[in-house]
């Protein structure tokens, strides 16, 4: 499955750095980190990641391969 | 069988200085943070609070960093009240450790707890009735117990939200809980929503207003025009976290105005942007120690030397500190970074110094093995994969033995499974020895065992990890029932004991338990009973209370072993429920439970003719069967099944079920003396008494049930003169209890009415129904057969022996009630809280009158109805009021 993360605001590279396994782009005022995720587990583990580092979440979803 | 529990004898710490890991309690858990200066207090959020005290639950709920702990740790410290604090950790989710842990913050705010309710002895769990007795002695409080749980978040574990939801439902007003959380917890929200029980302080609430923020920013020293101020809140939404970091930001630049107008106009992530601005403020020393400090949870001056390499952590600490930049001191000289930045911070450690976090969790580790936590060295250890460094830290602090009795079912445990094969040193095979044996995988553990013990040769010096080997060998000794071995490794124990630190041996106690209980169960196993029981009544004295609950239960379940083949089967009785009591009382999980005792209650109700009793309490041994028994559970197994298919008349499967499933290196003597006793009884029943005698003759001298047995199956044949005989070679007085004794006194009052000696008969039936009296022994008599009717049917009417005896409707005696007068025995014990609903009922309560006589849900009443209705057997109301009186329950 490939997942669409958007974050409020331009992430810095070194926070980009903690979502090793996504790649991410930045629109407006808006980061889009994306790429495949493994598992459920690895999607819920996404979230906290997300949480964790104090960012923003706008919206998170799936889309096709 | 008595109503209560009660206390074990070995006086175990119900307030013990250690979790069920084995490690100290960690003191920091239990400290609110200290306010820093800049500090701002919100009025509007602390009458929120003071709202919340009158619904159970508060929930502080929003994202990281915005100020939820600050607010209740504040709140809580001006309430004049003691308010209990607890900050979880992801240790938290294993339920043990969790409510061990929320025990000990009750009692560290001073709420005096019962002593009776005991504390998990495993981290993986926790007994339903320690909650229920916690509930009650909360419920019973004058004032209730105010308990804050910060960092809820990280104990996601659904198991330990419907815990605390049963706690907080039963202790109905006696508990005022918090939670500050960033994620919604898993208790049923709607329910306290529509009920009105919860008090909710979110995300939006929390958010600073332009008023409150202009206050934040006075207080570090700024003035901004309520403009700038509105625009900081806009752009930051009023979040806390990235206010406080605006500040910090702008107070180190040269000019502030400037500093914040390029935030206010840049379109960056906050926290991450206002760091790294703040980070790049402070000296390249800072930074890197900043940096550094974030692989750990928290820390001390000296460890943060020891990841930095440097030794200016204390003055830099003091500075962070006194700037309330990042670090948030816990008291004692311990510090944390605030979890959200200690996040980001480990980002920007993993950028700058990419693969630094694998050496900087091995000098952790290294440090933390000296003065900190066995379970924090253990999880630097393994995160640095330094397998040899881990597993030696674990062998040297003697804690092997929390592979068998804590670790195992814990987070920590499992971070042994990710060992690698490379570590291969004496430490790390000791562990895979302990493993396997603790997975009942004897082959490898085996294995592994003599590789350690091949590596430690070549180092003698080496006390520690030979005292570990040796415990592995008794348990080896056990599992294969070797006596030899089993007493060499315990001589070995004993050589070794004086050469290990005291104070290690004393800090684990059940290293010692464990290895005499394995040394009792192997001498017991090879018929030594004097010395076995030596061995397992110092086991199951222990000290130590969670720590050895473990080996304390399977001793007890041994002993009620030993007392029931010695023929006490009421005493054998009182021990096997001391057994299930301490595990129950300390939570001690199905796989590490001795089956042992529930083996014993299952023979003794055979002994007592309460077959589906025995049939359940066997049911139940299987089902907590984990892997291939122990040759002494074996042999109880065999015993306690061919013992029940006997008395239902199944011979051939009674045969079948006789011989013990387990290879042994020695034979056990009783074991095997068991299997022909019921096979010969077995060719009795089926009418085949000349195969008895057969069995038994030849080896009958020394063995008084088999005398007894064979005097029967002669008896059987019509030859009543060589039973005679046979009964002859008898001691006047068998040794033993009335197990052994009342079917010797039984087949000689045979022999005598046989003989025409009707007097001699019934004296000797009279005093078979004395000795049997006491215990409630009624197979001896049921075994009899019609001979023995007239006579029992003989004694004084006004004999109180006949009761006991006459209640059951199969039995051939003359039945002497006039009601179906079938009583199954209680075989779980009624709680205190079901006492209490019980005393209610006998005053003829309404159920909404006891539950709100008791303060709680009358769903909740009628939850301990059906468990009291299912204890005792009853339906009705009336009945259970009488059972309860019949047991003296009321």
């Amino acid at each position: 499955m490939r997942y669409e993360i958007r974050i409020d605001g331009h992430l810095s590279k070194t926070l980009a750095e903690a979502f090793p396994e996504l790649d991410h782009v930045v629109v407006c005022d808006q980061t889009l980190l994306y790429g495949p995720v493994v598992d459920e587990a690895h999607l819920y583990g996404l979230l906290a990641r997300v949480q964790s580092l104090g960012l923003r979440l706008l919206e998170m979803r799936r889309v096709p391969e | 069988m008595s109503a209560m529990a009660n206390q074990p004898g070995d006086g175990a710490g119900a307030d013990s200085r250690v979790d069920p890991r084995g490690d100290p309690f960690l003191g920091t858990r239990f400290v609110a943070p200290v306010r820093p200066a800049t500090f701002l207090r919100r009025e509007r959020l602390v009458e929120r609070l003071d709202q919340g005290l009158t619904t159970p639950l508060t929930l502080v709920d929003g994202p990281a960093g915005a100020g939820k702990t600050l607010l209740v740790a504040d709140w809580a410290e001006r309430l004049g009240r003691p308010v209990a604090w607890l900050t979880a950790e992801a240790a938290d989710q294993a339920p043990g450790v969790f409510w061990a842990y929320l025990l000990q913050a009750l009692r560290a705010a001073g709420t005096r707890l019962s002593p009776g309710i005991g504390s998990p002895a495993h981290a993986g769990s926790v007994d339903q009735t320690l909650l229920a007795r916690l509930a009650a002695d909360l419920g019973d409080m004058a004032a209730p117990a105010i308990l804050v749980l910060d960092e809820f978040e990280r104990v996601p574990a659904l198991e330990v939200a419907e815990q605390l939801e049963f706690v907080l439902h039963h202790a109905g007003r006696g508990m005022r809980l918090i939670l500050v959380t960033r994620s919604e917890p898993l208790l049923p929200l709607h329910r306290y929503r529509a009920a009105g029980t919860v008090t909710e302080i979110r995300g939006a609430e929390l958010a600073f207003t332009p008023a409150e923020a202009a206050g934040l920013l006075d207080v570090h020293g700024m003035r901004l025009s309520e403009d700038a101020v509105s625009a900081l809140v806009h752009r930051t939404q009023g979040w806390a976290a990235g206010l406080r970091l605006c500040a910090l930001a702008a107070q180190r630049s040269a000019d502030p105005e400037r500093c914040l107008k390029e935030f206010e106009a840049g379109q960056s992530t906050v926290a991450d942007y206002l760091l790294a601005e703040v980070l790049k403020r402070q000296p390249a020393e800072t930074q890197d120690l900043l940096l550094r400090v974030s692989v750990v949870e928290r820390f001390r001056p000296a460890l943060a030397d020891a990841l930095t390499g440097r030794t200016d952590a204390e003055a830099v600490l003091a500075r962070l500190h006194h700037e309330n930049a990042f670090v948030e001191p816990l008291g004692h000289d311990w510090y944390r970074l605030h979890p959200l930045f200690a996040e980001i911070l480990r980002a920007h450690l993993r950028v700058r110094h990419p693969r630094s976090e694998t050496e900087l969790h091995r000098r952790a580790a290294r440090w933390l093995a000296h003065g900190g936590s066995l379970a924090e060295t253990l999880a630097h250890g393994s995160a640095a994969g330094d397998w040899e460094f881990t597993s030696r830290a674990l062998v040297d602090d003697l804690a092997i033995g929390r592979l068998f009795t804590a670790l195992r079912s814990d987070c920590p445990a499992e971070l042994f499974a990710r060992m690698t094969p490379e570590a291969d040193g004496p430490a790390a095979s000791i562990v895979r020895a302990a493993r396997a044996l603790a997975d009942d995988d004897l082959e490898h553990g085996i294995l592994h065992l003599r590789r350690a013990q091949q590596l430690l040769s070549e180092d003698t010096a080496d006390p520690v990890a030979r005292l570990s080997c040796a415990l592995l060998e008794a348990l080896v000794a056990r599992r294969t029932g070797s006596p030899g071995r089993a007493e060499w490794a315990a001589s070995v124990a004993r050589d070794l004991q004086d050469a290990v630190p005291a104070e290690r041996l004393d800090r684990h106690p059940e290293l010692l338990a464990l290895l005499l209980t394995h040394l009792g169960s192997t001498r017991l196993w090879s018929g030594h009973s004097d010395a076995a029981r030596a061995a397992l009544t110092e086991a199951a004295g222990s000290a130590g209370g969670a720590a050895t609950a473990v080996p304390r239960q399977d001793a007890l379940g041994h002993l009620a072993l030993l007392d029931y083949l010695d023929g006490w089967i009421a005493r054998a009785e009182r021990r096997a429920h001391a057994a299930l009591r301490e595990a129950e009382r300390y939570g001690v999980p199905a796989h590490a439970r001795s089956g042992i005792g529930r083996l014993v209650l299952a023979t003794v109700a055979v002994d007592r003719d309460e077959l589906d009793a025995a049939q359940a309490l066997i049911d139940e041994a299987d089902a907590a069967r984990k892997g291939a028994d122990d040759p002494v559970t074996a042999a109880g197994r065999a015993l306690a099944a061919s013992r029940l298919l006997l008395a239902r008349g199944s011979t051939q499967a009674a045969v079948a079920a006789a011989e013990p499933h387990a290879t042994a290196v020695v034979a056990s003597p009783w074991a095997e003396d068991r299997t022909v006793l019921v096979t010969a009884a077995a060719r009795l029943a089926e009418g085949d008494a000349e195969a008895a005698v057969k069995l038994l003759e030849p080896a009958m001298d020394h063995r008084p049930a088999w005398t007894v047995e064979a005097a029967r199956a002669r008896l059987a044949a019509g030859d009543v003169d060589e039973a005679h005989n046979i009964l002859d070679g008898l001691p006047a007085t068998v040794p033993g209890g009335p197990a052994l004794t009342v079917p010797v006194t039984l087949v000689r009052a045979e022999v005598a009415d046989r003989a025409g000696d009707p007097a001699t008969a019934r004296r000797l039936v009279a005093r078979a129904l004395a000795d049997a009296r006491r215990d409630r022994l009624r197979r001896p008599f049921l075994d009899a057969g019609p001979w023995i009717r007239p006579l029992l049917a003989a004694a004084p009417a006004d004999e109180p022996v006949r009761d006991w005896l006459d209640t059951r409707p199969r039995t051939p005696v003359r039945r002497v009630r006039e009601d179906d007068g079938e009583l199954p025995p209680v075989v779980e014990e009624v709680s205190p809280r079901e006492r209490d609903v019980l005393r209610r009922l006998a005053l003829l309560m309404s159920t909404e009158e006891i539950a709100a006589d008791l303060y709680v849900s009358v769903n909740t009443v009628k939850t301990h109805l059906k468990s009291i209705y299912r204890k005792l057997s009853v339906n009705r109301r009336g009945d259970a009021v009488r059972r309860a009186r019949e047991l003296r329950l009321l």
